[in-house]
């Protein structure tokens, strides 16, 4: 089966609240993909944790990547090309769980996300398309 | 010969893997979850039903596989995997040990069958393949199977779709058939079922979804095949994507295979939790 490729990408930015990782996407966030990453060593992690700014400095981010790395600014970081498995690393650093990290994306207070998830998470209803609205 | 007996379907969330190690398992939030495997652990013990080997199909999450090498499809072949550290230190499981020969038989086969696999060997395991082992198997010594991993990319897009991991299952049901030990095994779809990780859509569920999923894995496969990548992240979450794996599982089985068990339960953490059992067809 062949794909058009164009009509394929489109419809992965027609999804409400979501940003799918696209090879652009990974291409962009590429050495923000790759610092988190090196925070899978615990002598990384503590250097990171000692000094987050100068740790940043041997990494060929862009400013908007490095400050919103400082920031915790989930996403804008998905905005900058950074996935959510790598991003992981950072938010792992600092002792948050997916739960606690991924609530901070969501406007909501994590009690209030908590209590959404136990309710049977959140509805798909209206938050398929942007453009048809379903 | 080797051949395939059952085929098992299970959602691969950390939290799982981290309640299971701090002995939660009887509180109110986990017991309901963990209840519904207790009909499999006990129907794996048995000696009957228990596999020598299991082919144990996960996605890696940016644990031994990071932005430089991205495999669709890897197999390993060393002789053992450890538990990796994922970012707050590695699991207190037991190592993994591989079936090399077996794996190194699948990777061959399934190049010559036209589907060019990556070959790996040193490669940490996360919690995409340890998960489904503590759900199976509680809490061991040592893991009382061996298992070939086989590690898809979900990750990065394009994932594979539905219809070559499909594919890819029955190519290693030929694989299999083709190795000459007196084996049992198992392959075992992991991930999903629908949930989403990221962005203020975060927290997605649909049960109803999820539900015709599982029910459709025996009762028509042939539609699950064919569901295209934007129908799992509309319809399941940007991380649902992961459900294409359980159809690797699916396609090694025979077309009227039945289920013997099934479980779905919503939450764990941020995910629907879904699980199945399927007995292999004879013929």
């Amino acid at each position: 089966m062949t794909v058009d490729i164009h009509a394929y990408l489109a419809e992965l930015e027609d999804i409400p609240g979501t940003r799918v990782y696209t090879t652009k996407r990974a291409r962009q966030g590429y050495w923000l993909n790759q610092f988190a990453m090196s925070l899978m060593k615990a002598e990384s992690r503590q250097a990171w944790l000692a000094d987050e700014a100068t740790y940043l400095e041997d990494w060929p981010m862009s400013d908007d990547q490095k400050q919103a790395v400082l920031d915790r600014d989930y996403n804008r970081l998905l905005d900058l090309g950074g996935n959510i498995y790598y991003l992981a690393k950072v938010f792992s650093t600092d002792g948050q769980s997916f739960v606690q990290a991924v609530s901070t994306m969501t406007g909501m207070p994590l009690e209030d996300y908590q209590k959404m998830m136990l309710a049977g998470g959140r509805s798909p209803i209206g938050m398929r398309s942007i453009k048809g609205g379903y | 010969m080797a051949h395939i007996s059952a085929g098992i379907g299970t959602s691969h969330v950390p939290a799982i893997g981290m309640a299971m190690d701090l002995n939660k398992t009887e509180e109110d939030y986990w017991k309901p979850l963990f209840a519904g495997y207790q009909w499999t652990r006990e129907w794996i013990s048995a000696p009957e039903n228990k596999p020598d080997v299991v082919i144990l199909v996960y996605n890696d999450h940016a644990t031994a596989f990071d932005m430089n090498l991205i495999p669709t499809f890897a197999i390993g072949c060393a002789e053992t995997f450890q538990p990796a550290d994922e970012g707050w230190g590695p699991r207190k499981v037991p190592v993994v040990e591989n079936h090399p020969d077996l794996a190194w038989h699948i990777a061959q086969s399934c190049i010559l069958d036209d589907f060019d696999m990556t070959i790996v060997n040193k490669m940490d395991v996360d919690h995409g393949l340890t998960v489904p082992l503590s759900l199976m198997f509680g809490k061991p010594n040592a893991w009382p199977v061996k298992v070939v991993p086989i590690a898809v990319n979900v990750v990065t897009y394009p994932p594979p779709s539905g219809n070559r991991c499909y594919k890819l299952g029955e190519a290693i049901a030929r694989a299999v058939a083709s190795f000459p030990e007196d084996i049992k095994v198992q392959v075992w779809g992991t991930g999903g079922m629908s949930h989403q990780l990221q962005g203020p859509r975060a927290g997605l569920i649909n049960a109803a979804w999820d539900q015709k999923f599982l029910e459709d894995l025996t009762a028509d496969p042939e539609r699950l095949r064919t569901i295209p990548h934007i129908e799992y992240l509309r319809e399941t979450g940007s991380e649902g994507i992961e459900m294409v794996m359980w159809l690797i599982m699916r396609g090694a089985l025979r077309a009227n295979s039945t289920a013997l068990h099934k479980h779905y339960h919503v939450p764990a953490s941020n995910t629907a939790v879904g699980h199945i059992v399927i007995s292999n067809s004879t013929g």
